[in-house]
């Protein structure tokens, strides 16, 4: 496809006018434990997040309707899918949900269009424009050249698109994502990432999104809670849930990552730079950082990731370091999670926070208080840059090239 | 050769043909039932099912002409009218598919269950009703199985030899099937006719085993691909 890289698509075709009210509020027995929720928010993208067995796919479950167990009340704006006490439980094929579960589950009797159009009675009945809908969602997500394919001969990156798709054309209320990258390896689900970001300012439509990921989660979620043991441990905005004493060392091996929506301002050879902030035009002194190289054009919208362990503290502007990045900021907020300290480092008001782990001796020996002014030292190697939705039409090749292996 | 040879091997196609149809539905439904719901007394109908399968066939012909006798309970004197069921290829019908019925519906039940339920959940949340969910989904991903389960279904019910004979008898031209017709040719010494339809027997049989090799050719009867 030969469409400009920022083409404003067509209007969003199943867009209500907001987000309506998600109500989530389910007890159902599990094997090991009670499954226990209780969400209700009016944020778009709700993010998932714990340990495997934590309970997060019978979330999903529940609210699609497969689990007959479920009590309690799940509702979406005005409709109602079960109400226990009301003796409501409306069946799944009744609910308009969009579920796109793990692994993919294409129908192998299918081809990929067949399949992006299982789900066509309905999006007509609720009077859905089924054509406009599926070219929408084949050009965001890339299908084009699979269409013809069947599903057992697409790879894994490939199978989650298409069941992507398929939830999207079936002209759903709400999307269910149930770690739809979790079995791909992480490279490659960073090159997916920008297909559901796609997705989320093109439809507009309320998502329940399954992660065990941490920067997954903060690059696609406006509201974020935490299960553990079935069990909800905490509910807010990603970065300070992902944060908190209780949820930090869920993260397990990842740890935290800090996600800064930038923009590209120019190539340096080996390296590149970005403007932090999602703003086209910078107002006031832009904060810049440098980064690992990208391709990525001038002005192009990205997500820079730093390792929360990969920032160091300085109490005076250090001299003499290979580090790219020495950056003014100020402590805002101070806590340990076991051995280690959380610093969060405010660079400018209008810019998201950074979260910095150092040890907990460190904040004593610098120390350190909310309110400290600081320098982050960020080594440019550190910055990873990912396209926060990328030009369309350019990123499936790439993904498909790396899982077949032929780049690294 | 006489007595003619051709209405013993078109009877025998007819008798299959006509058991087959007569078994597909209720056993594709009691396959998919057994593979996908769990309830009371599973076991026991899963067991009746397979019976046929272990008794020797004679005594499932016996059980047959019992239940169809003048006195039996689908009898003349029960109904009041009579089914003309008893050495008529109405009987050599109800024998095959008897026979055939539990190979079918196991075949059909290991199909359903090499398909993956959520497959099937997938659906319902598409928008498909259970019904649409089975006819839309189940049935055509089971395909290739169900195929492969007609085609068992169709040459043991070409096979069967004691259950025919019990219920409908041996009578040239009329309920004679391949089977039996081998059995009496080879008693009064008729090799030659026996060598025929020893050899069509082959034939069919072969082609039958050869077609469920080939649907069964890189795929695996669900219509999964294999690893």
């Amino acid at each position: 496809m030969t469409t400009p890289i920022t083409t404003p698509m067509t209007t969003p075709v199943t867009a209500p006018a907001a987000s309506p009210g998600l109500r989530v509020q389910v007890r159902l027995p599990l094997d090991r434990f009670e499954l226990s929720v209780d969400l209700n928010t009016e944020k778009q993208v709700t993010g998932i997040f714990g340990a495997s067995g934590a309970g997060k796919t019978s979330v999903l479950e529940a609210v699609c309707g497969i689990r007959r167990h479920a009590q309690g009340i799940i509702s979406l704006g005005h409709e109602t899918w079960l109400d226990s006490q009301r003796g409501v439980c409306v069946k799944p094929w009744q609910r308009h949900i969009g579920y796109v579960p793990q692994g993919g589950l294409l129908f192998p009797h299918k081809n990929v269009r067949q399949n992006l159009l299982a789900g066509k009675k309905r999006a007509v009945r609720n009077g859905y424009a089924v054509r406009q809908t599926f070219e929408t969602a084949v050009h965001i997500l890339e299908l084009g050249p699979l269409l013809e394919r069947t599903a057992h001969t697409l790879s894994g990156g490939e199978r989650q698109r298409v069941a992507l798709g398929r939830a999207i054309c079936s002209g759903p209320r709400l999307l269910l994502l149930d770690e739809p990258f979790a079995s791909l390896d992480l490279a490659l689900r960073r090159k997916l990432l920008p297909f559901l970001r796609r997705v989320r300012s093109e439809f507009q439509i309320p998502m329940l999104f399954v992660s065990h990921d941490p920067l997954e989660v903060q690059a696609l979620c406006d509201d974020l809670i935490v299960l553990q043991n079935g069990r909800m441990i905490a509910h807010g905005a990603p970065r300070a849930v992902l944060t908190d004493p209780q949820v930090f060392p869920l993260a397990e091996q990842q740890g935290f990552e800090n996600v800064l929506p930038c923009r590209m301002v120019d190539d340096q050879g080996s390296t590149s730079r970005v403007r932090l902030g999602e703003a086209e035009v910078g107002e006031g002194t832009p904060v810049e950082l440098v980064t690992i190289r990208s391709e990525a054009r001038p002005g192009e919208a990205m997500l820079a990731s730093i390792p929360a362990s990969d920032i160091m503290l300085a109490s005076k502007r250090p001299e003499g370091l290979s580090a790219r990045n020495i950056l003014p900021a100020r402590i805002t907020q101070l806590h340990s999670v076991g051995h280690v300290g959380l610093a969060t480092a405010e660079l400018s008001p209008d810019l998201p926070p950074l979260t910095v782990e150092v040890t907990e001796r460190s904040f004593v020996e610098l120390g350190l208080k909310v309110g400290s002014r600081v320098f982050l030292v960020i080594k440019a190697m550190s910055c990873r840059l990912y396209w926060a939705e990328g030009p369309v039409g350019s990123l499936a090749g790439e993904a498909e090239q790396r899982e077949r292996g032929l780049v690294l | 050769m006489s007595p003619e040879v051709w209405p013993v091997i078109i009877l025998t196609l007819q008798v299959a043909s006509v058991s087959t149809l007569l078994v597909l539905l209720p056993a594709t439904l009691l396959g998919y039932v057994l593979a996908r719901y769990e309830f009371w007394g599973k076991h026991v109908l899963s067991a009746l099912v397979g019976l046929p399968l272990v008794l020797p066939p004679t005594a499932v012909g016996f059980l047959l002409l019992r239940l169809f006798a003048v006195d039996g309970p689908l009898g003349r004197e029960s109904l009041g009218f009579d089914l003309h069921i008893l050495l008529t290829w109405k009987g050599a019908v109800i024998a095959t598919a008897t026979m055939s019925l539990p190979l079918v519906a196991r075949t059909a039940k290991a199909t359903f269950e090499a398909i993956n339920p959520r497959l099937e959940l997938m659906a319902q949340t598409l928008g498909h009703g259970r019904l649409a969910t089975f006819f839309q989904y189940s049935l055509p991903m089971a395909r290739r199985g169900l195929l492969a389960a007609v085609i068992l279904g169709f040459t043991r019910a070409m096979g069967e030899f004691g259950a025919t004979v019990t219920i409908a008898g041996n009578i040239p031209g009329r309920t004679q099937t391949i089977a039996a017709a081998i059995f009496s040719a080879q008693q009064v010494g008729a090799h030659e006719r026996a060598d025929f339809f020893m050899l069509s027997a082959l034939v069919i049989g072969f082609l039958a085993i050869m077609s469920t090799e080939l649907l069964a050719q890189g795929r695996s009867l669900s219509g999964i691909a294999r690893p």
